[in-house]
């Protein structure tokens, strides 16, 4: 690959990225420089990406919404887009849309480290039964 | 004599008949034997004679393995593992049943032993279930070790598809004591026990050889205050405790000597933590107050200390709900009613479990807010001296000092249920040393036999004139022993009651052969009882009832002697104590304190013998130990103690007395004869109608007297069991 190339691949990065600012700032967000086609998008806002001119395992990316901030993780990816993402199948779900039964709960993320995470609790019966009051009016 | 069935059926014959027991027996001290000399493993040692080749065996430091020989049960001579070879003897003999002989030389580890023991162990085994790693006693269990110290390397055992091994069914005998009858091996201490110890004669064995069965021949349950005591004799599983059944392994726990509360008596007793919970309860050696006994309540109402307990401070609303809240909410409130009210109307009230260092902070604390209303629960009549002296109020005799005495006078008590250690020492004595036990009160059942003399005042007037038949007894008797009932002084005639009783103690006295013997006994029913009339409280809230105090401190104090009624205004009575019960559902604010097992504190018994009880676990949740709740609430109301650590107020309880700097120890009263002729008020000449009756009248009603008993499930298991075996046609009646 010339030279020449590659300063025109930089182009396209900055093209789509809108300009040095933005390119700037998409690399500080995701630490990510590329360029690709955009294959779909989810319900989330997450957009995925996909260009073969980089190699097997790069090729297919994810760019999560300016929403969620620098707080993404990969648990925020429904499990469709997974398979595709994964190289688990070829076309993706915007494509060839998967099946939907209804037994197919609706994706959550991970929400350790939230104030909705899940606490476990005890069911053993305390070792102490604290005395309750009575009620003076009953 | 041993005073066992067949005698006792003659006595009471004779007591039928009116023949009256008199109080005599020969006090000669039998001339100073002389020691036999006996060779143990040719080591030479002197015992007196009549001792036993075991004991002597012991003496020279060699232990001799037993199943059914135990040192405070009579000789059984059954189990034959102390087989132990005598010169010149043809057959290995039986170390626990043979007296020594002179010149005896006796090999405790000769071949001959050693086969002797491998034999009778091989047989024990046979018959016995290898279920060691589910049984209760595994870890603590005689035959265990035993197998292991003395048994044979191998087994000669055959029957591995099961043929034949002996099997008994379980016998059913209350919910206290778990029988697994098939790994019984015949040792019959608990027998034994029940027969010369606790006085009842409930079980007994039926059928011979293979077909032995220990049990009560008909199902009943085994109807005695101190029945617990059979499972930590049992030597091996048979006898297991039902509460404990399956949850820990004696390795796992944690041991702690402490001291109990559940009556005055003071057992010492040994709790086994794990975990932060108390497992157990077990007896500890003290041969001056319960031996190695403990009775039921003592050891089964440890159950109590984890239900209904408070964890969290309390303070009542403006609808008159207790409402949780925070230590510094609940210590503002109580300042805020503090602040508004008289000083001198601020009362302070102890309840029947309260320890000598709440005790002395919380006198401390309501003194230095300048009022001096302080009481107990329970009451004591304060005539002449009072509670000036020690002797007033305490067992001056000692428990170990009954055994002295020749002659018991029981007025208003039942020391079966009150005092049940005390109750075990009487009867020890009245089945080794002819003592004569006369009762006044109720005709309860005491486990032996005693002479009724009515429930009336005018016996006790009698008496006290010299006119009746027990006024010569007592003048005869070389130690005579009077025993008072703090039960009987809880009425309004307690003042007769007691300065009755106490002229009659004045003449047994005076007639007495021995000028050092005391008298005069007060069998007190609740462990906080003489520490807090040592410290100065006044006993009884009577004093309450006269003086309308504003606020009220009630520590521990659930027995509802004390009404709202009582209470002048609203502002308020605060419970400090470790229960919900009467006195946290009367109380406005509420502070949760540690019960006995989880604080180091002091307790005077009813002989006045200060003893330090162990922390075994930490008190739950919110609640902490009652000094420091009264020593942080002293800083909030303005009056700071000046104690920040328990040794702190250690030196204070010194301060006030040297009882209390001495633990263990039940010092000397004195004074007694100053005491008897302090006579400020005069009692008018004139009898009372009321009987003069304990409340404890039968074993149901021994279970459930306290906070932590009335919230123990097992307690409550005892009662239900108690009215269900009324109703069995076989079961003894009690009374006697």
């Amino acid at each position: 690959m010339s030279l020449l190339q590659k300063f025109a691949n930089i182009g396209k990065v900055i093209k789509q990225n809108n300009g040095i600012v933005g390119t700037y700032l998409k690399l500080f967000r995701i630490d990510a420089f590329k360029w690709g086609d955009l294959v779909g998008e989810d319900k989330y806002g997450n957009k995925y990406y996909q260009n073969n001119y980089y190699f097997y395992g790069r090729n297919r990316w994810v760019e999560f919404p300016l929403s969620v901030g620098h707080d993404y993780d990969a648990s925020q990816i429904p499990a469709e887009w997974h398979r595709w993402l994964q190289y688990i199948c070829d076309e993706p779900p915007s494509q060839l849309p998967l099946p939907k039964r209804k037994w197919m709960a609706d994706h959550v993320e991970n929400l350790s480290g939230t104030d909705r995470c899940y606490v476990p609790y005890s069911t053993t019966r305390p070792k102490i039964e604290a005395w309750v009051p009575p009620k003076r009016n009953s | 004599m041993l005073r066992l069935w067949p005698v006792r059926q003659l006595s009471r014959i004779q007591n039928a008949l009116g023949l009256t027991q008199t109080a005599f027996k020969s006090s000669q001290p039998a001339p100073a034997p002389d020691l036999v000399e006996v060779f143990i493993d040719d080591k030479q040692v002197f015992v007196e004679p009549g001792t036993t080749v075991l004991q002597a065996c012991a003496t020279a430091g060699v232990e001799i393995p037993r199943f059914c020989y135990h040192d405070r049960l009579s000789i059984a001579g059954n189990c034959r593992m102390c087989l132990v070879e005598v010169e010149k003897s043809a057959k290995p003999i039986a170390s626990c049943a043979m007296p020594v002989m002179k010149g005896m030389k006796v090999k405790t580890d000769s071949p001959l032993t050693r086969k002797a023991r491998e034999g009778v162990m091989e047989f024990l085994l046979v018959n016995h279930p290898l279920d060691c790693p589910i049984c209760d006693q595994g870890g603590e269990c005689d035959l265990q070790d035993q197998s292991m110290a003395f048994g044979s390397d191998r087994s000669r055992f055959t029957d591995n598809a099961f043929t034949g091994k002996r099997a008994v069914e379980d016998k059913n005998i209350g919910p206290l004591i778990k029988t697994i009858m098939t790994r019984c091996i015949h040792c019959t201490r608990c027998i034994r026990f029940a027969s010369e110890v606790a006085g009842v004669d409930d079980l007994g064995t039926s059928g011979r050889g293979t077909e032995m069965q220990v049990g009560t021949y008909v199902e009943k349950m085994f109807k005695s205050e101190l029945s617990g005591n059979v499972i930590d004799l049992c030597p091996v599983g048979a006898l297991t405790s039902k509460p404990y059944a399956f949850t820990t392994r004696p390795w796992e726990t944690r041991r702690i000597e402490s001291i109990d509360v559940m009556d005055a008596v003071g057992s010492n007793i040994v709790v086994s933590m794990r975990t932060n919970e108390v497992m157990r309860i077990l007896p500890r050696l003290n041969e001056d107050i319960n031996e190695e006994w403990i009775s039921d309540k003592t050891r089964f109402a440890y159950d109590g200390l984890k239900r209904q307990r408070l964890t969290t401070p309390f303070v009542r609303n403006s609808k008159g709900d207790l409402i949780p809240t925070d230590w510094e909410t609940a210590f503002f409130d109580i300042a805020d009613r503090v602040k508004n009210i008289v000083p001198s109307s601020i009362a302070g009230i102890a309840g029947c479990h309260t320890d000598l260092e709440t005790l002395v902070c919380l006198k401390d604390m309501v003194n230095r807010l300048g009022s001096e209303l302080l009481c107990t629960e329970e009451s004591f009549p304060m005539i002449n001296s009072g509670t000036d002296f020690r002797s007033n109020y305490v067992m001056n005799t000692t428990i170990a000092g009954i055994e002295e005495s020749d002659l018991v006078f029981l007025v208003g008590t039942n020391p079966r249920l009150e005092g049940s250690l005390v109750n075990a020492r009487i009867r020890k004595s009245w089945v080794h040393n002819e003592m004569c036990v006369f009762a006044l009160g109720a005709p309860v059942d005491l486990s032996y036999d005693y002479q009724y003399l009515g429930d009336s005042f005018s016996v006790l007037k009698d008496i006290a004139d010299g006119t009746h038949v027990l006024a010569k007894a007592l003048a005869e008797a070389e130690k005579p022993m009077i025993i008072l009932g703090s039960d009987a002084l809880q009425k309004s005639d307690s003042n007769l009651i007691l300065d009755t009783v106490r002229s009659i103690a004045k003449n047994a006295k005076k007639a007495s052969k021995h000028p050092d013997w005391k008298v005069f006994n007060v069998l007190h029913r609740n462990a906080s009882q003489v520490g807090a009339l040592d410290m100065g409280y006044q006993p009884g809230v009577d004093i309450l009832k006269c003086n309308k105090p504003n606020l009220v401190f009630l520590v521990g104090a659930d027995a509802g002697k004390l009404t709202e009624d009582d209470i002048l205004g609203n502002s308020g009575v605060i419970y400090i104590g470790s229960h919900g019960d009467a006195g946290a559902q009367m109380a406005d604010v509420v502070l949760p304190g540690a019960a006995y097992t989880e604080k180091d504190a002091m307790y005077v018994n009813t002989e006045g013998r200060a003893q330090i009880g162990r922390q075994a676990v930490s008190p739950p949740g919110m609640a902490r130990h009652d000094w420091k709740i009264i020593r942080a609430l002293s800083e909030i109301l303005g009056v700071t103690l000046p104690y920040d650590k328990l040794s702190d107020v250690r030196s204070r309880l010194a301060e006030i007395s040297p009882t209390f700097d001495r633990p263990g120890r039940a010092e000397e009263t004195g004074f007694e004869d100053i005491s008897d002729n302090v006579v400020i008020d005069k009692m008018a000449v004139k009898g009372t109608e009321a009987p003069v009756a304990p409340v404890l009248l039968k074993l149901r009603d021994f279970y459930m007297t306290d906070p932590i008993s009335r919230a123990s499930p097992t307690m409550a298991k005892c009662v239900q069991a108690y009215d269900e075996s009324e109703k069995n046609p076989y079961s003894r009646p009690e009374a006697s």
